[in-house]
Order: structure tokens, then sequence, then C-alpha cells
């Protein structure tokens, strides 16, 4: 995928930039798809977001960096297109899994890179923290190393080079994994052991033995007491003698802290050994603390040494994961390597609306594939549920995979990058998102209209427009009007558009192709028992022909919408009313 | 747990570390919550640290890490306290670690297993009025009762012994009539039950499901025949006879919640100057 420019970016964490030595910070921007709210919804790019999403906080930074493929892009979009499928057809689906997982488990250093490249001395969580991502690193280059980077052959053509696949194993980050080596156990632990430093071992040494020597001390007193007492040991805290245990003159290593009626509140003090025993312990802790944190910052310069090497992994894990979505998302939907076309054409053959085929199979139905040819604009008819929309969809969700960077879930397809990808009609929404509530003031007219009257005042050109059934609701001859007059200049704009409509004659009038749907054939009204609607949207399916064919004329007019009233439960006598009133 | 602030709970949890560590015994240390303040928001005393020695594994928030002795750290976990993510981590060296759990009993549970993964002892420094933290667990529980809480020595073994109860109500029989309660019982529900003359167990998931406490626990568990499907474990009491305030006569006070609870009662102050005393 293409990258916006952002500078001379040392690193970042999150969505937030940080270039050092001049510590600026800069704040990336939204990710900008060529479709709005309204048409990623309606073309199913919401859903194919998600199901591309990054796995991790690396591949979301990544994603903020990208932007989508537009004209112009053509040779880049190839290529990557080309890698994805690539990947996909080499890699099993569960290295493409323990890939992403891996990534997706490692631990973001970005806020300890600031910190340590800002002069800070790191924790031992932070060097715990930075060893499980170098570790992540290092396995996800392991999982990606041996996956053959050679041309593709057949597609795309000659030119084109697969890209360099996988993480770069930078000097930095291998220093940085040697030094940190130390304090990894076999349990992948970190501590700050002898090994970073003689001076550690010696230092934690002295300690040893001044605790030793403390201890042994504190527990002569411990047990002077306890033989005082009458009793087995005394706690090392404050203890409780009763009154009626103390013998007086009490011994010189209990401190009474507090008086009861019935007992003393007391610890041990300390007696000149203990003291010097004490001091010493102090003295040497000082020193251990002291040499750990010398090792701590040592290893913290080596980590603001490595920043730019370690963020450069971050970068290229972000990537990897976000290629890596995309390869198993070619993988799950049997998806395949588009030509892209620079002019206005369209063909796809047994294309898959992606979204409404998962619908579907949670309900046990089946999804008839989608297959159209296309130049410039057209009008697509036929009677409700056939289709006509299900086929915009498509169109659209094809084009926003190539948009992607994706192979299109098609048997094979030719597809153009557009500037933009433009809903009209049903689901449009009139008013931009900053515009306030203002939609609620209009009709469903006067949304569309408003929706279209912006498309058309921005850069409508090299766009694609899909129209769903616009100007519906005012009333059929100005309707109809305004529908070829859209056409008319949608065609001379140059764009590819695809029109869905019930109304008739547009096509001819507008002087665009006209695509029908097949219609239905044998479909059986419902009769007596409750409607079980799963079941007759099965019938209804089943007795639909959902390919769409080129056609000279407006077809026949056929009572589709009567037999579908009719299979959907409605009543008989109103469906025979409709019929007289029909003939 | 405590019944009240200052119960003498985290003496408790250092007596039973030492023991552990004086045992040889390997074991996790771990606390409910803390507020992210270095003293006490209601008393202003310092927020307790733990002398450990090598062997122990504490749960404690990454920001609280000691610099010094250094810890081995094994785990940063996806949980998070007051003061950030709870990490896991192994003691190399004598030294004060300061141990922060996360709020929630989910959370804690979680943070426990992970401790006690390898089948060591895991000690959780608990709460007051955190009962639910014990919610889905088979743990020990020890119940600490302090002078601070009560203005009498009377007081505090009604405290303790009313919480004592709550956590020790029966496991209910399935063959006689009762009722269940989904979720938590109320007072007000209770008090319902109790108007309604209900005879019926009244039978809630565990003991955390009961909520009300002291005196009010009590009162209507001597109407209502209280049951439970998940039984928990009190084992012991420990009593702190000493407080800014006041102070308990340590025999007396030692010997009322045994009498009362039936459970063994330690007195770690006194420790073996007074005894081990036994119900």
């Amino acid at each position: 995928m293409p990258r916006e420019p952002h500078g001379n970016l040392s690193f970042r964490f999150g969505n937030l930039s940080f270039r050092f030595g001049s510590l600026s910070f800069e704040r990336f921007g939204r990710v900008t798809f060529p479709w709005d709210s309204a048409a990623g919804e309606a073309i199913g790019a919401d859903w194919l977001l998600a199901a591309i999403a990054p796995g991790g906080a690396f591949g979301r930074a990544a994603r903020f960096r990208e932007r989508a493929f537009r004209r112009g892009d053509e040779e880049l979009a190839r290529r990557e297109i080309a890698r994805v499928a690539h990947i996909a057809g080499t890699l099993e689906a569960g290295r493409l899994a323990s890939v992403r997982a891996a990534i997706a488990g490692a631990p973001d250093p970005g806020a300890l890179l600031v910190r340590a490249a800002a002069g800070g001395i790191l924790s031992d969580v932070d060097f715990f923290e930075l060893s499980r991502f170098l570790d992540a690193a290092e396995e996800v280059r392991q999982l990606v190393a041996g996956v053959p980077n050679e041309d593709l052959t057949g597609w795309p053509p000659p030119t084109c080079v697969v890209p360099e696949m996988g993480l770069t194993a930078s000097a930095g980050d291998e220093e940085l994994r040697a030094a940190l080596a130390f304090g990894r156990t076999t349990e992948r632990t970190f501590y700050l052991s002898d090994g970073f430093d003689p001076h550690l071992a010696s230092a934690r040494g002295e300690l040893a033995s001044a605790q030793a020597a403390y201890d042994a001390a504190r527990s002569r007193l411990g047990e002077r007491i306890a033989r005082y007492a009458g009793v087995d040991r005394v706690r090392d805290g404050e203890f409780v003698l009763m009154r009626e245990a103390v013998r007086q003159p009490l011994p010189p290593e209990v401190r009474v802290l507090r008086e009861a009626p019935t007992y003393l509140l007391c610890e041990v003090a300390l007696d000149d050994t203990a003291l010097a025993a004490l001091g010493a312990r102090d003295a040497a802790a000082a020193r251990v603390a002291d040499a750990e944190e010398a090792v701590r910052g040592r290893l913290s310069r080596q980590v603001a040494a490595s920043a730019a090497s370690l963020a450069r992994t971050c970068d290229e894990l972000g990537e990897l994961d976000l290629l890596f979505a995309r390869a198993q998302f070619a993988q799950r939907y049997d998806c395949r390597v588009p030509t892209i076309d620079v002019g206005p054409r369209v063909e796809f053959r047994d294309a898959r609306y992606l979204p409404l085929v998962e619908a579907l199979a949670r309900h046990g139905r089946p999804y008839a594939p989608v297959s159209l040819e296309l130049e410039g604009v057209a009008v697509v008819t036929g009677p409700n549920m056939g289709g006509k929309t299900a086929a915009l969809r498509t169109l659209g969700f094809l084009v926003a995979c190539v948009a992607l960077g994706l192979p299109v879930p098609a048997a094979s397809a030719t597809l153009p990058l557009v500037s933009a990808i433009a809903w009209i009609g049903i689901g449009a929404r009139p008013v931009r998102d900053d515009d306030g509530d203002d939609d609620k003031l209009l009709s469903a007219f006067g949304g569309e209209v408003i929706a279209l009257r912006r498309f058309l005042e921005s850069d409508a050109t090299r766009a694609l427009v899909l129209v769903d059934e616009f100007a519906r609701t005012t009333s059929p001859r100005e309707g109809r009007a305004l529908l070829v007059a859209l056409l008319e200049s949608l065609r001379e704009h140059g764009v590819v558009g695809l029109a869905a409509t019930h109304l008739t004659g547009i096509a001819r009038a507008a002087g665009v192709p006209h695509f029908a749907s097949g219609g239905l054939h044998g479909l059986a009204p419902h009769h007596g028992a409750p409607l079980d609607l799963a079941a007759a949207l099965t019938r209804i399916a089943g007795a639909m022909d959902y390919r769409l064919t080129e056609v000279e004329e407006d077809a026949a007019p056929a009572a589709d919408a009567l037999a579908l009233a009719e299979a959907l439960g409605l009543s008989p006598d109103l469906i025979a009313r409709a019929k007289s009133a029909l003939s | 747990m405590g019944t009240s602030k200052n119960a003498g709970k985290s003496v408790v949890v250092a007596a039973l570390a030492e023991a552990l560590w004086r045992a040889g015994e390997p074991y996790g240390l771990c606390s409910i919550g803390r507020d992210g303040e270095a003293a006490d928001a209601l008393d202003a005393a310092p927020k307790p640290r733990f002398f450990l020695r090598p062997g122990a594994q504490v749960a404690t928030a990454a920001s609280l890490v000691p610099r010094s002795p250094a810890l081995e750290i094994t785990a940063v976990t996806d949980e998070r306290s007051a003061l950030g993510t709870i990490v896991l981590a192994r003691v190399r060296a004598p030294g004060f670690v300061e141990i922060a759990g996360p709020p929630s009993a989910g959370a804690l549970r979680r943070i426990a297993g992970a401790l006690g993964a390898d089948g060591r002892f895991v000690v959780i420094d608990g709460a007051v009025d955190r009962i639910a933290a014990l919610r889905d667990g088979d743990d020990a529980i020890v119940v600490a009762v302090g002078a601070a809480g009560a203005p009498t020595l009377g007081h505090a073994v009604d405290d303790v012994a009313a919480l004592v109860a709550r956590l020790r109500l029966p496991a209910f029989d399935p063959v006689r009539p009762f009722v269940y309660v989904e979720g938590a019982l109320t007072a007000a529900a209770a008090a319902s039950f109790v108007r309604d003359g209900e005879q019926r167990q009244i039978v809630v998931r565990d003991p955390t499901r009961v909520a009300f406490a002291g005196r009010a626990f009590a009162e209507i568990a001597a109407r209502l025949d209280l049951r439970c499907e998940r039984t928990l474990r009190p084992i012991a009491c420990t009593v702190a006879p000493l407080s800014g305030e006041r102070a308990f006569e340590p025999l007396a006070f030692a010997r009322a919640v045994a009498e009362r609870t039936g459970l063994p009662v330690f007195d770690v102050y006194a420790g073996t100057a007074a005894g081990t005393l036994a119900a």
C-alpha cells in the first residue's frame, strides 16, 4: 500500500510520531478512503476493512500511514495485489496465522524508546518488554524466512517484481538483543543478572554477606529476648510482651513503644554490633543499587542508540501485519488477481459480495455470484429482490478491494482505480459529518438531491458512481427525467457508473447500455399456514434468476412484485384486487 | 480479609510470608487493588511494604517494581491497577516490595492463578468490604479483626463473628425446599423474606452474594435459613489488640474471638509470647 509522507520521523508510537533531536511531535491524520461513510456502508467497505483489520498496535500504526490506491497508482496497485496473492498462494494458513499472532502479541516499545531517547533510564519491566519485542521480531523473521520472493509467472507483467518481503534483521536490533541476553533466563524472564557487569556480582556478594551478618546480629538479640520472655522467638517488627511475663529490669535489647495495663508493645533495640551490621548492610545495598542503575543506564543508552532501528522494526512488523491480513483475506475467500484497467471499463465473472455471502451462509442459504461487463455507464433493471442492488454493491466491493490492494473474490475481473466511489439514491446520506443534523429537515428526495449535488461539485471524473433507485420517491415522470439527465451527465464525465431502477425507458433515453436480471420463474404462492419467512426467502431465491444480461429494450412488465407479495404471505384477497387493478 | 481498616491484615500477610520462607515453601503474594496513593486516603498512614526474601513471587504495578534490589520480571499481564499494568516478578535478593493488585475479582483470580501456576501457596492481601474478590475461588480465608475498627472489644467480636458467619454460610440441602436467589441477596430482599415468614432455605450462589454485613447480617441470619451453593473456607482469625486510639487486652480479645467464631485465633503481635490460641 502507498504510504503518506510524514517527514523525517525517527520513530513513533500509537498515532504519535516523535522526531529525535528537535523534539517535535506530529499527529497522523485519519486514514482516508475514496468513499464516504454512506457509500462505505453500502458497498461493504466497513466489512472489508474489518476483515483485513490489523491485529495489534504495529498494524494500527501502519494503517495510519497508508492511503488507498487511487488513479495513477495502477502500477503500485498491481504490484501490491500480486504480492498479496503471492503470499496467499505460498504460505499455508497456519503460518500466516502464526506470523500475525506473533506480531499481535509483541509489546509496543514506542513509549520506552521515547524515554530512552530523551535520556531516561529504563526499568527492568521495560527491558523485559523490549526483550519480548525483540524475541517476537525474531520469531517473525524465522517464520517468514525462506518464503520465496521470485517474480510471479504469467501475472503480473514481467516488469513487475514482487517486492522484498520480510523483516530487516538490523545490526541495531541484533546488538541490543545480544546485550539484553544476559538478562534472559530459560523461562524468558528478565533479571538484571550478574552477567551484565562484574561489579554487580561483587556488590551483590558483599550485600549478601552484610545481610547475613545483620540477620545474625539481630537474631542474637531476638534470641536473648525470647529466652528472657520464655518464648520460641519474637517477630521482626513490633511485638507484645505480657506484663505477667516481664521481670524488671527489661533487658537492653527491648525497646518499649507503648505500655498497656496487661502488656507492653515493644521492638528490638539494636546494640552497637547490630547497628554496625545494619550500617554495613545499608551501605552494601546502596552499592548494589548504584551498580544496578549503572547497568540500566548503559542498557538504556544502547536502546536509545538503537531506537531508529527498533522503530524501523516496528514499522516493518506493522506492514507485515497488514500485508498478511490481506493475504489471509485472499486465502480465506479464494480471491484472484484482477486486471487493473486505466479506462472506465469493468468486467467481472462470478463475483461474490462477501458481506451478503456470509449473511446468507448464516441462514444456510446459497449465494448466486454476479457477472457483469460494463464500459462507462449502464442501467440495471429487474424485479424486487432480483439482485439489482446486490450487483451495485458487488461492483463497489470489488473496486474497494482493488483500492485496498486486495485480490478480489471473483473468478476473474478487470477493474479500475477510481478517484471516488459514490452511492446515490437509497442509503445515500445528504449531509457531511460536520453539517450537524440538517438532514433531519430534508425529505428522502431532498436528501438524495443534496447528496448528488455535493458529489457533482467534487471532482466527479474517474469516479465509480452507483445509483440505487434515484428519485424513486418523487413523481415518476420527473424522477425519470432527472435520472436520465444524471446518467447523461455521468457518461459525459467519463465515470464508471451503474444505476438500478424500476423506471422504464431510462437506458434508451440516456443512451447507455441496459442490463436486466432474469426475474422470477415458477414461484409458488404462499397458502394457508403461517408464513415461515426463512422458507419463503429460500423459495424466492430458488425461483429467482439473478443473472444480469444486456438487453436491448426494457423487459416486458412482469407481475413479479405481486408474485413476491403473494409468496411473502400477503392476503390472497389483496393480491386478487391488485391483479384486477393491474389488468 | 479484615473486618475494618487497620485490622492487621498486612501484619498477618508479612507473618505468613515470613513463615513460608522459614519453612522453605515457595509462595506468591498479591493484593486486592490499591488506590494509587503512597499513603492511605483515610488515615494518611503509609501503605505497607513487605520485606521479602528470595523465592517469593509477587504481583505488583510496573511503577512499583523496586529499582533495587532488582526483581526478576516474569510476566507483564493484561491486568491493570490504579498504578498501571500489573507485572509478576520473582524476588532474587532480600528487600522491600510494595504490592498492588487489580481492583476486580476476576482479574485478581487470574493474577492469583498465574502466581500459583506451579502449585505454590499464594497469599492475597485482602481488603475491607471486598468480599466479592473471594468469588469463584477455593481459597482458605484468614479474617483479621483489630482494635482500630470497633469502639469496644464486644463490638469488635460481634463484627468478626458476623463476618465469619457470613463466610461460613452452609451448603444448601437440595432435598429440602429452597428459594434460589439469582445475583445478590440484598438487605431489602432479605427483610421481605423475614416479613413473609419464609421457612424455606434461602440459597445464594456463594457467601459473597449476601450484600449485607455486620449486625444486619446477624439479625437476618437469625431469622432466615440462609444457605449457599458454593461454600467458602474461613480457616482462622487473627487479632490486632492495639490501635492508635485504644488497646484491648490481648488474651481476652483472642479468647472471645475464638469462642464466638469457633475458629483458631492467632495474635501475630504477641506471637509465641501470647501463645497460639485454638478454639
